[in-house]
């Protein structure tokens, strides 16, 4: 690894931008996440910054079921993302589909849509789980 | 007193639509389904509404019986929850689209029209409400012999 790649890794682990992604839910794990970045759990530490665009954004967080009508929605708002994006699929509804597994309209799993990088499960992940999903990841970047 | 206003409804409906009212149920207190036949079924709702003042449509719900798919509307009025039962053969389902007497319907039609495939003859637009755009013409996903199957993922896991 050359050292500009050393150096440009070493920003963007410390900075994640992230834009939250609800496909249809029942918001749970939207509250757990904003709980996670609020100053009690405080994910901002780690530089992460929820973003309103995901044109600024280098992770993705999906939450809730990918159903048939959101799924070429979500489709565009990762192909908007600049080059290099994760996807981290927050919440059971987002890993496999959780309750609507199997369910006519509901795709199973975020995975079945879009690439995942990392999966936090729970039904809703509790914010200190996400922390540790958040900082994995991280570690994942800054190793290159 | 005589009778309870649950009966006195009951002897109101059936002395105005005589044979049209095919059953009328009181499983309780302030609980009143009536079967109507389709041919009186705009008429009923709009007696309930018209003359009865029952104008508050607490939703609309289908079912599908096997040979038939029955509509249900449920009022609240009069202190009574009330469904007015109808049902169309599943070959036709047609049935008069009640917009014009109860504005509010027209969510609750739009959706039985997605969900059981029955098509309310005078409603201003029957498009999709809660199936995605690019669900298939002709497959309802709350009938019974529906076949029911998670979309083909777009990419392996």
């Amino acid at each position: 690894m050359g050292v500009v790649n050393k150096v440009v890794n070493w920003a963007r682990a410390r900075s994640p931008w992230l834009l939250h992604f609800e496909n249809g839910g029942c918001n749970g794990c939207a509250i757990e996440i904003l709980a996670a970045l609020m100053p009690r759990y405080d994910l901002e530490r780690f530089g992460a910054v929820v973003k309103g665009s995901p044109r600024h954004a280098d992770i993705l967080l999906v939450t809730g079921a990918v159903n048939r009508q959101i799924r070429d929605r979500l489709i565009r708002i990762y192909e908007q993302m600049p080059e290099p994006k994760f996807v981290v699929a927050v919440g059971t509804c987002a890993c496999s589909g959780g309750i609507f597994n199997g369910c006519y309209n509901a795709y199973q799993g975020a995975a079945s849509v879009i690439p995942v990088t990392a999966y936090i499960m729970g039904c809703p992940p509790k914010p200190e789980a996400i922390i540790l999903g958040a900082y994995t990841l991280v570690q994942k970047i800054r190793g290159g | 007193m005589s009778s309870s206003q649950e009966e006195s409804l009951v002897e109101n409906l059936k002395a105005l639509f005589k044979d049209n009212v095919l059953e009328t149920k009181l499983p309780m207190s302030r609980r009143l389904f009536v079967a109507v036949s389709p041919d009186v079924y705009e008429d009923v709702i709009k007696f309930l509404v018209k003359e009865k003042q029952v104008t508050h449509l607490s939703t609309m719900t289908g079912m599908d019986l096997g040979e038939k798919i029955e509509v249900l509307s449920h009022f609240f009025g009069l202190g009574m929850e009330i469904t007015i039962r109808v049902a169309v053969p599943k070959e036709k389902p047609e049935i008069k689209s009640i917009v014009s007497i109860v504005p509010g319907a027209v969510f609750y039609e739009r959706e039985i029209h997605d969900l059981l495939g029955v098509t309310f003859i005078g409603h201003p637009d029957l498009a999709r409400l809660v199936l995605s755009e690019d669900w298939p013409e002709g497959e309802y996903p709350l009938r019974r012999d529906y076949k029911v199957q998670p979309p083909k993922p777009l990419r392996e896991v």
